[in-house]
């Protein structure tokens, strides 16, 4: 039972108290979005996105120009203007506030669902999407709506700007509209770019398994034509998201078997339409199983999550209740692989190591100047585990399936920074006894697993067997 | 000595023509063939590298961008000055390049492009697997496969258990610990992790030797090359040099493209140390998503394009070549009126190596792994069947 706080957060702390009823500890912590438990600066996703403008703008519009003739000289402002922009910094500080829900706050199962929705709502390795806005948007739009219904989450996300531009939705113009008639006319041609729209079909909603076809795909891609981002020449793709109808493809469009009118409404009742199709509560409550409990759902496992959904419409708070209590109860029988950045959280809650620059650290950064080691310490952590969130490869995100992490190299890194991680810790407050406690409030098997640890006598390969045995890589 | 099913039967078919039914003769015919891939991200710019000589259209062009003292390859076509490893690979017939050609993918974004050019697909994030993976999987080569980068590249997806080696600056445990933490992950049954845990501590035992453990792709190709060199070492290997994309100060030999370049070159070489005389059983080919537009921007650099070139190396290819249908770079000889065209889908390239080094003939591999889109059988005119 213990590896349930494993698996739905992070285990026990040193100074967390052990639940009399683990079932209503994980459950209390999912009605409300309290504040951020970080108490340095936060920016706004707007101001952000700014940065990202003025990078974009003095890159292409600036310098390129200027130092046509000088690579050397292009490298180096170039380099300046990174840093004028904090292109090495806000991702570090998104970094801080997303581990210290994990880590300091009173809601780590809130925290361990967040990081579900953000990889489900995946924003890959794009641009400098990562650096300037992707952490942003994870705060904004995917954690501000996991007290709502999944039809809000989806539809905020669509055309969240990060979203929109991440999936070339600004290259999507349907093949009618007034904005390709004058692109005809000029010579260029311009069409559908159906990036988008199949993700919200395969990856957000509905799954595959819905059985929609390349032709749904299609018109799904008409409906979406004309969101994009309010084009300038100063601030160039990096305006706020409309709905612009010169882009817009003309006539009725048909997806799975339903009519709909065109115009700017047109996507919200698809949307609508999407989530509440039994494909869409399956396919979540499919991938909310895999993230806590195993590789391969059951259905008997899915059934009571789909049952949640069905009752409250998709809304989310009874749906992660109801996750969260099957996780619970198939908590003896199945043991989930933790993905790097979670198994590197449970280290870090558990034996109370400070992986997380303080606040007053972050907030002495000083734009223009680059920052320092410290201040960069957990982005250069999450890639030296292989598994830096906001870097994923690919618009469905990071893998939850363990054989996507089961190669040697992803486990040398396992093993070397455990061992940094305990060298970072003050040694006074490790001791014998320290192991020993955190040992019997974190597993069931306690006396075994010291054994099996104590076979080593250095702390410190103590410290590196337990967080890579077999039941510390699978809670 | 790994053989697989398919090699086997392939050996005991020949040997049943051979008089002297002996076991020499099943082991030579089986001998162990490497595949490399290196990707080059950003949309490597083919005619930078490989630019052709003397027309007058391409002079006019991209007339800052222009090399000074390119290594003339034959009668068409010269070689970027600073790919020296290239060429000596080409004067001893180990070197080869491709011309002309791209995926078939037109649409000029990276993000994109990178995807297709790694699933070999059509649409974007449509395919979820890589076509070397694929291929693999048909070869039956589980295990078989080497990244020299942490997370798995696509490209090597659809296949499981493959290694990477991409060192981390810090030391291992002892080795007396991670033999400890493998008894343990076997008394528990957890084959997969016990079994990554035997490949740690050899390499751990490997890297006690001082070795360098740098993360520069000329160092990963050594030991790559030493990898593969082995009889039951991997049979595949992958790469990733980025920056190819020079929107601006592309510049000439010494330009931001050039360095690129060079970083792919020191692969060539690296790995030719680290094979020895295996260089005789690999092929190595590169990968990218694009080429780049003909006319340099005004940043003196230039935009993403369309047909692009494969550098080959290794001695399964027939002979050193630019094998090419040359399509001409006339206005009306260009894709959309700006960029080189492709004329040979690259996708036959990398489907007829996988069918020349894994032993699978060319229409599995095409109805397989490329879905039976039309590819060109290339493996008699560029490599040794």
């Amino acid at each position: 039972m213990k590896n349930f706080y494993r698996k739905v957060a992070f285990g026990l702390g040193p100074k967390d108290k052990v639940p009399s009823d683990p079932l209503d500890w994980a459950t209390s912590q999912l009605n409300k979005i309290p504040e951020f438990s970080w108490k340095g600066k936060i920016l706004p996703e707007k101001e952000l996105r700014n940065y990202y403008r003025d990078y974009v703008y003095g890159d292409r519009k600036v310098l390129r120009k200027k130092f046509k003739n000088d690579k050397d000289g292009y490298k180096r402002e170039k380099n300046k203007l990174r840093h004028l922009t904090g292109q090495k910094f806000w991702w570090n500080l998104e970094l801080c506030i997303r581990h210290s829900e994990a880590l300091k706050s009173e809601t780590p199962v809130l925290a361990k669902l967040w990081y579900f929705w953000g990889n489900h709502f995946a924003i890959s390795e794009k641009d400098f999407l990562a650096q300037y806005t992707t952490g942003a948007y994870q705060r904004e739009i995917i954690r501000a709506n996991m007290n709502q219904t999944f039809e809000k989450m989806v539809q905020e996300a669509t055309v969240a700007w990060t979203m929109i531009h991440h999936l070339d939705n600004n290259d999507n113009v349907g093949p009618k509209s007034q904005e390709a008639q004058w692109a005809k006319e000029k010579g260029r041609k311009v069409g559908v770019n159906e990036n988008h729209a199949r993700e919200l079909l395969e990856l957000h909603t509905v799954s595959p398994d819905c059985g929609y076809t390349q032709e749904d795909v299609i018109q799904m891609a008409y409906v979406m034509s004309g969101w994009r981002p309010n084009w300038g020449k100063k601030r160039l793709e990096t305006g706020d998201v409309h709905f612009n109808g010169e882009y817009h493809q003309p006539g009725t469009k048909r997806i799975l078997g339903k009519k709909y009118k065109s115009g700017r409404k047109s996507l919200s009742a698809v949307i609508t339409d999407l989530v509440n199709h039994p494909s869409c509560r399956e396919f979540i409550a499919m991938k909310l199983c895999r993230y806590f409990i195993t590789d391969n759902p059951t259905k008997e496992m899915m059934e009571p999550i789909i049952r949640a959904w069905e009752k409250s419409d998709g809304f989310l708070p009874d749906v992660h209740k109801a996750a969260v209590e099957v996780a619970f109860n198939y908590s003896e029988k199945y043991n989930k692989f933790q993905n790097p950045e979670n198994w590197l959280l449970i280290m870090s809650k558990m034996s109370d190591v400070e992986l997380v620059p303080t606040p007053k650290l972050m907030d002495l950064y000083t734009l223009g100047l680059k920052p320092t080691h410290e201040q960069r310490s957990l982005e250069y952590l999450l890639r030296e585990l292989g598994h830096h969130p906001y870097l994923a490869k690919q618009p469905n995100g990071w893998s939850d399936v363990s054989d996507d992490w089961m190669s040697p190299e992803l486990l040398i890194r396992r093993l070397v920074y455990a061992k940094e991680a305990y060298y970072k810790k003050n040694r006074k407050s490790q001791t014998n006894e320290f192991y020993e406690e955190m040992v019997e409030k974190n597993y069931d098997n306690s006396s075994e697993i010291l054994k099996t640890i104590n076979q080593q006598v250095d702390l410190s390969n103590r410290h590196v067997m337990l967080f890579n045995l077999p039941e510390t890589l699978k809670s | 000595m790994k053989i697989s099913r398919r090699n086997f039967l392939k050996g005991s078919a020949t040997t049943l023509f051979l008089a002297g039914f002996n076991f020499p003769v099943l082991a030579n015919t089986t001998k162990k063939k490497n595949l490399v891939i290196i990707m080059l991200r950003g949309g490597m710019d083919g005619l930078c590298a490989v630019p052709i000589i003397g027309d007058r259209n391409f002079e006019k062009r991209r007339k800052d961008l222009i090399l000074d003292e390119t290594i003339k390859l034959n009668s068409d076509f010269a070689l970027h000055p600073k790919l020296k490893n290239f060429y000596n690979l080409w004067q001893n017939n180990l070197g080869a390049i491709v011309h002309a050609t791209n995926i078939p993918y037109t649409k000029r974004s990276h993000f994109d492009g990178q995807n297709l050019m790694e699933t070999g697909g059509h649409i974007p994030y449509a395919i979820k697997t890589g076509w070397l993976g694929r291929g693999m999987k048909l070869g039956e080569l589980k295990g078989d496969g080497l990244a020299l980068s942490l997370p798995m590249p696509l490209l090597l997806r659809g296949i499981p258990s493959n290694d990477n080696f991409y060192p981390s600056k810090k030391r291992l445990p002892r080795t007396e610990l991670l033999q400890l933490l493998k008894s343990v992950y076997a008394d528990k049954s957890e084959h997969d992790l016990a079994n990554m845990m035997e490949i740690i501590a050899n390499r751990s035992m490997m890297s006690s030797g001082g070795t360098s453990m740098s993360r520069k792709n000329s160092s990963l190709a050594y030991k790559a090359g030493l990898e593969l060199k082995k009889i039951n070492g991997p049979r595949v290997a992958v790469f990733e040099v980025d920056g190819f994309d020079t929107h601006a100060a592309q510049g000439g030999v010494n330009g931001s493209h050039s360095d690129s370049l060079i970083e792919m070159d020191s692969i060539f070489k690296s790995l030719e140390k680290g094979l020895g005389s295996e260089i005789e059983n690999t092929l190595v080919l590169t990968l990218t998503e694009f080429g780049r537009t003909i006319e340099q921007n005004g940043g003196r650099g230039t935009e993403h394009g369309y047909g692009s070139a494969i550098f080959m190396a290794g001695g399964l290819l027939k002979k050193s070549q630019v094998y090419t249908d040359w399509p001409g770079l006339k206005k009306k000889e260009l894709f959309e009126g700006r960029d080189l065209n492709s004329t040979i889908d690259a996708r036959s390239v990398y489907a007829s190596a996988m069918s020349s080094v894994f032993d699978i003939e060319f229409k599995r591999i095409q109805k397989e792994v490329f879905w039976g889109d039309k590819l060109q059988n290339l493996s008699d005119k560029l490599f040794k069947v």
